[in-house]
């Protein structure tokens, strides 16, 4: 991790100055763009008999990106963020990119993979219309956000419609074994900079815009590794195979005087069934469960872009459902339901202040077998540059 | 699970080799404004073309608000254009359309 970071600190600067040294006024052949977003904010959390409140740390995250030609591209993304009293640093992604015809573009290195739209497309804070992301995504989230490895995607034009696609090889997830965080046997870890065993896994997205007016995208996305446990480990053949199902609809309706935003996602995880270990009152007890985890998400939102009033044009309104279904007899086992509401002021294209109440039911979880009622009040203010 | 990933890895390499052959056998190089295949020109009988302007307001909007002309220069436009063009999956038509239109009304 820390060479990786090195390697890329070296690649920016250097790149930079070398862009700075060659870039007169004339529009140079290497175009280099430092843009990014940061974000900060307040939360208010109340679980019954705990309450919580405090200011969020700020998480920066500059995004570098280097036009080559027309064809080659590099972009990566760093992210810094306080968590307690820490600095925490993160290569969200760099990769490269080449454009190899009207139709193909290749990519190697550590990308945001397309499994369904929310963290390759709508996850950043000045794009999510609420403050944080649905269940089911995240640290404990079962679907994968980034991979190491190498991508083909592309567009077809079909006259009106239009079909997308993109398929990739990375590094697979690792399985946690129990070993090391028994509570946690049998999840699934995406982040995974060193791959275990010599399986990968394979995925891709399929994504069409049916009318020509491209307010309406479905999408379907599938992922699969044969091998996730260590190499030559009991655990190294538990293959898994993961799906999601995603639905945007985005356009401005003249009798609603606004913008409908619609965006939902469906993830299905199913992992092969495997023997872990707890320990029992001093005595190690075999178990296994059927590991198959979901969650969906829908969001609906408006934006009354047609107002006559410059401040109610800034407004949005928003309304999320999401779940998250853990495997029952897993040590994680959990069902959680939430609903979250969203009045959100925008500044700028790029920045906006959002104010959200989300209540959640939480049964089983990290946090014990019974069942919690979270209220949560959420000031954030997020900004793109 | 095996024989699921089988039938995935099947599939994806079924696509790359199709996707190879359709990108491939098409012989424009690139968009032109001039439309010169058959196909082009029966898409030109039954509809007029979008303008870039229609195409930024529509796509551009799909996953975050849309940018206006007057937020980035042209040099900044084409690295924007490119990265969006691979970030969104956007057609060699879209992108290009919309770069134009950036940087006529910016
Ligand atoms: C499929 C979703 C999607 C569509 C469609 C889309 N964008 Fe983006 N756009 C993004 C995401 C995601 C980012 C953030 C990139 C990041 O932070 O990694 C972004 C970032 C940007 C940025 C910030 C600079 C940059 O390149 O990161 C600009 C400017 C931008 N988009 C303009 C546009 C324009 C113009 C269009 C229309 C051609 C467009 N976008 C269409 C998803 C999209």
């Amino acid at each position: 991790m820390k060479k990786l970071l090195v390697l890329l600190i070296a690649v920016v600067f250097g790149g930079q100055m070398y862009g700075q040294t060659y870039n007169t006024f004339e529009p140079s052949k290497t175009q280099f763009m430092i843009r990014g977003y940061g974000h900060t904010g307040f939360e208010y959390m109340d679980s019954g008999d705990e309450t919580e409140s405090t200011f969020l740390g700020l998480a920066y995250a500059p995004i570098f990106l280097y036009k080559h030609s027309d064809r080659l591209m590099f972009e990566a993304e760093l992210e810094f963020v306080l968590e307690g009293n820490q600095l925490e640093t993160g290569l969200e992604y760099a990769d490269v990119m080449y454009v190899l015809n009207k139709n193909i573009t290749a990519r190697a290195g550590k990308f945001l993979l397309p499994f369904g739209t929310f963290m390759e497309r709508l996850h950043p804070a000045w794009i999510n219309r609420l403050p944080n992301a649905p269940l089911g995504y995240g640290h404990d989230g079962i679907a994968p956000s980034s991979g190491i490895g190498v991508e083909l995607r592309g567009a077809f034009d079909l006259g009106g419609p239009t079909l997308n696609y993109s398929v990739y090889a990375t590094n697979g997830p690792r399985l946690n074994d129990g070993s090391d965080e028994p509570e946690e046997a049998g999840m699934l870890r995406f982040e995974n900079y060193e791959d275990t065993n010599l399986a990968k896994a394979y995925g891709g997205r399929l994504g069409l815009l049916p009318f020509s007016d491209s307010s309406t995208e479905i999408g379907f996305s599938a992922y699969s590794t044969s091998d996730t446990g260590e190499q030559d480990s009991e655990y190294e053949d538990v293959g898994a195979f993961l799906f999601a199902l995603d639905f945007s609809f985005v356009k401005q309706i003249s009798g609603l005087g606004g913008v409908i935003d619609v965006k939902a996602q469906y993830n299905n995880s199913n992992v092969d069934t495997a023997t872990y270990f707890e320990l029992e009152d001093d005595i190690l007890e075999e178990y296994s469960f059927d590991n198959q985890s979901n969650s969906f998400y829908g969001q609906l939102s408006y934006r009354p872009t047609m107002a006559s009033s410059d401040f109610v044009k800034k407004l949005e309104f928003v309304g999320r459902y999401s779940d998250f279904n853990a495997p029952e007899g897993a040590e994680w086992e959990e069902k959680s339901v939430q609903y979250a509401f969203g009045l959100n002021y925008w500044l700028s294209w790029r920045s906006v202040i959002k104010l959200s109440y989300q209540t959640t039911e939480t049964e089983g979880g990290h946090d014990g077998d019974g069942l919690t009622n979270t209220d949560g009040l959420f000031v954030h203010w997020a900004i793109g540059f | 699970m095996k024989t699921i990933h089988k039938i995935v890895v099947g599939v994806i390499v079924m696509t790359i080799v199709g996707i190879t052959a359709v990108a491939c056998s098409s012989t424009k190089k690139g968009y032109t404004d001039v439309p010169d295949t058959a196909t082009a020109a029966a898409e030109e009988e039954f509809k007029i073309e979008k303008s870039g302007a229609q195409m930024w307001g529509e796509t551009c909007n799909r996953c975050h608000i849309a940018p206006s002309p007057a937020d980035y220069n042209d040099t900044d436009w084409e690295t924007i254009s490119l990265h969006m063009r691979v970030r969104a999956n956007l057609t060699e038509k879209e992108s290009n359309k919309i770069l134009e239109f950036l940087k006529s009304a910016n």
